[in-house]
């Protein structure tokens, strides 16, 4: 026994000692650092590993298996009714309609507005993507370009629910998109929410002016086998409920009569595969 | 900077990182598998000279890992190998030639029977709706991961053992070690039994030049797929994506972007692997070698993912005749062979249409060298023949990539209608960082091997200090130039 460990010792010794500690050494460096968000060294921030937020984050799943803390932030995160009633916008409009692949099953519904009420719809679906995903490039810019569109509708937020510090990693991508849309007339349909979210549906609040957003979280859904997306018919209400809600407290109300047909289809879509 | 921590789902949350995440499987180049390699090396190093301690940990290992990739489909994999190693036993036990073929057929038709279902059937039911009309739903089938890689391994191994080219006194356990050997587990390189077997029982250990050229070796796999690959991947993917809505210049791009993201992608899988068996002492064969440098298809495919090559090679072109049946044959052959790889890689036409162009390439460039060999051995003749393989290659990526057949016209269409300089400038302003990315891997493939060799030993005989130094660069690389979804490897789905 004792020269079995003797040789092993040996063996550590002689062949893997230096590759492990060298290994171990960069793995305890790196998770060190990552109890920061970034690190800042002459001006440029560097990213660092998600180790420590993997091991601290109480969400997804865990959700169901630990106790909630009360949520008194609720009524924080509604948006509150604009100053004055708007007038609705009667005239045609071309709307570009971009967001994640919560659009498929809003953009037929909406189409269908659409059809019934004289405006033209282009949908860009951007599947798995995000609002750094969106902020991080200018394809939106390309898409303004290309359908000119007076109209912004934008439904992003499902897949960064449970995403923590959300305000700081995305101001500058949320910003970047704002920047994009410009003075053009917005309206965003916040996220499904399946679970509570970590401060995306807050966040969205607090950059969009009062009217443009259009909070979902608290609403009843049938979802899908993924238990994330809402079912067609479920999605085609959640369209309706926006456009309910859109005469009393949307900034920049639209005509959007109830239409005879439950979907329609719009004038081009896009399908963008995830970034990766 | 402030530090807050909720502790309080510490375990739980571990729990969660080691359980089974069918979106998230363990890639060798993630922190959870980096700190699960930290506890297997010294467990490891301090069984290696005890063969069925180390055995079984390397299994359970390896078992493990596979779990957390594909979930229960684990108990297929043992499944697979307990009924292969049964048959090679009985193979071994029976001198009479006829029981030994039916028993080798027995096991063939049953791995490819698995693995028909699993890949194939709804590839199957989706054409024979086309033929007759019908309408059979797909079925709900979840494609275990590396299910085609240890197919062809477990093929191989009862083959050999029928040819006696391999010893049916392998224990069992040496078997699904075999099989299951975690570095080549889910995406190869394709282990051949002849080569591997030979090496359990040798009980080599790396020293310490090895050792750290293995760390070399995983160090160039990591820059390659996770910063390389998966960066460019985001703009060959908006290309890909939206094959009309961009000009042909960027089209062009695109494709060129596409040839060296799946090179990078897979070689650098690759070199992982090799490296991370290397560690443990175990050699397996080269995957890639400079692929993009060959002046032919025939030079490609002995330099393109090699491993399958040669399994093909050995394994369907050979038993099919080889060249031993006349030309006409040969080139058959190779036409069939490449037929078959093409479906390998996954069940739809767009792969058997990749596969017979490039056997239809092979068979053209052997009925061709007669003439070429006439040609002189001058710079211009290695050029155009280069540039010809090349794009011959990066066409065929297109048919190989695209979601449809209409999307794969549509680019190439693109690329020649609707092709402006003018949109260099604007690309180069806004693409800068894909430019840098393309052109630091199209020049580490151009360099000369020994540039790349003496890098790597430069590494190796390099100070402790610099080699964590470098190894931490590296870290912050794939952190930088990281997305916040987990990039599978693209053969994983093969």
């Amino acid at each position: 026994m004792h020269t079995i460990l003797n040789h092993s010792h040996s063996l550590l010794k002689r062949s893997y000692i230096s590759l492990w500690l060298l290994l171990l050494v960069a793995f305890g460096l790196v998770a060190a650092v990552s109890c920061f968000d970034e690190v800042k060294v002459g001006g440029h921030s560097f990213k660092t590993a998600s180790f420590f937020d993997e091991l601290t984050n109480r969400d997804p799943w865990i959700v169901d298996t630990l106790p909630v803390p009360v949520d008194t932030g609720m009524l924080d995160s509604v948006p509150p009714a604009p100053r004055f009633p708007v007038p609705v916008d009667t005239a045609s409009k071309t709307i570009l309609f971009f967001g994640d692949s919560m659009l498929e099953g809003l953009s037929p519904r909406l189409a269908a507005y659409c059809e019934e009420n004289g405006h033209t719809l282009y949908t860009v679906i951007w599947y798995s993507s995000t609002t750094q995903v969106w902020g991080d490039c200018d394809t939106l810019s390309t898409f303004i370009r290309r359908f000119k569109p007076d109209y912004v509708v934008a439904c992003l937020g499902a897949n960064e629910l449970f995403v923590r510090d959300i305000a700081k990693k995305r101001e500058k991508p949320m910003q970047h998109i704002l920047d994009q849309i410009g003075e053009r007339p917005l309206l965003w349909i916040g996220p499904p929410n399946w679970k509570e979210d970590t401060g995306i549906n807050d966040f969205l609040a607090d950059r969009l002016d009062e009217g443009v957003f259009f909070l979902s979280n608290g609403m009843s859904f049938d979802r899908k086998k993924d238990g994330a997306h809402p079912t067609s018919a479920s999605a085609a209400l959640w369209m309706d409920s926006v456009v309910m809600w859109m005469p009393d407290h949307a900034l920049y109300p639209i005509r959007l009569d109830l239409p005879s047909k439950a979907k329609g289809r719009p004038a081009r879509v896009t399908l963008l595969q995830p970034l990766k | 900077m402030t530090v807050t921590a909720d502790i309080s789902t510490l375990w739980h949350n571990v729990a969660r990182l080691l359980d089974y995440a069918p979106d998230s499987p363990m890639l060798f180049s993630s922190g959870t598998f980096w700190a699960l390699f930290l506890v297997f090396m010294p467990v490891y190093a301090l069984l290696r000279n005890r063969l069925w301690y180390m055995l079984t940990f390397v299994v359970a290992f390896s078992l493990y890992f596979y779990y957390k990739s594909s979930g229960w489909f684990v108990l297929l994999l043992g499944a697979t190998s307990l009924i292969d190693w049964s048959v090679s036993r009985l193979m071994s036990r029976t001198g009479v030639r006829w029981k030994r073929r039916t028993l080798a057929t027995v096991s063939i038709v049953l791995s490819l029977s698995v693995l028909g279902y699993f890949k194939y059937a709804n590839f199957f039911l989706w054409n024979w709706n086309r033929m007759v009309e019908g309408n059979f739903q797909p079925l709900d089938i979840i494609l275990p991961v590396g299910i085609s890689f240890y197919t062809f391994q477990s093929i191989s191994y009862v083959v050999d053992v029928y040819k006696g080219r391999v010893s049916a006194t392998t224990t069992w356990l040496e078997y699904v070690f075999f099989l299951s050997f975690f570095p080549a587990l889910v995406a190869g390189p394709i282990v051949r039994a002849d080569y591997f077997i030979p090496q359990i029982r040798a009980n080599y250990h790396a020293n310490r030049t090895e050792l750290f050229a293995a760390l070399w070796m995983i160090i160039v796999g990591v820059l390659k797929k996770a910063v390389i690959a998966d960066y460019i991947a985001q703009y060959n993917d908006l290309i890909f994506a939206n094959p009309t809505g961009y000009s042909g210049f960027e089209s062009l791009m695109g494709v060129v972007g596409y040839t060296m993201q799946i090179y990078c992608d897979f070689s650098g899988y690759s070199d992982m692997a090799i490296g991370l068996a290397l560690i443990m002492g175990f050699k397996l064969s080269r995957n890639f070698d400079f692929p993009y440098k060959s002046k032919n298809l025939t030079e490609f495919w002995r330099r393109w993912h090699i491993s399958l090559s040669s399994w093909l090679r050995d394994y369907v072109y050979i038993p099919l005749g080889g060249n031993r049946r006349g030309t006409a044959r040969t080139y058959l052959n190779n036409f069939l062979t490449m037929l078959i790889g093409g479906l390998w890689h996954g069940a739809a036409w767009k792969f058997v249409f990749w596969g017979a162009m490039h056997g239809l390439g092979l068979a053209v460039h052997k009925a061709t060298m007669p003439l070429t060999r006439r040609l002189p051995d001058a710079w211009w003749v290695k050029a155009a023949g280069w540039t010809v393989t090349m794009l011959y290659v990066s066409l065929l990526w297109v048919f190989f990539r695209a979601d449809s057949w209409l999307d794969s016209w549509l680019i190439i269409k693109n690329i020649f209608t609707n092709f402006s300089l003018s949109y260099v400038a604007p690309f180069v302003s806004v693409r800068w960082m894909w430019l840098i990315m393309m052109t630091v891997i199209i020049a580490a493939h151009a360099l000369p091997s020994r540039i790349v060799d003496a890098a790597g030993t430069a590494f190796v005989k390099s100070w402790w200090v610099v080699k964590l130094l470098i190894f931490l660069i590296t870290v912050q690389l794939v952190l930088e130039f990281a997305g916040e979804d987990v990039a599978p490897f693209i053969y994983f789905q093969f």
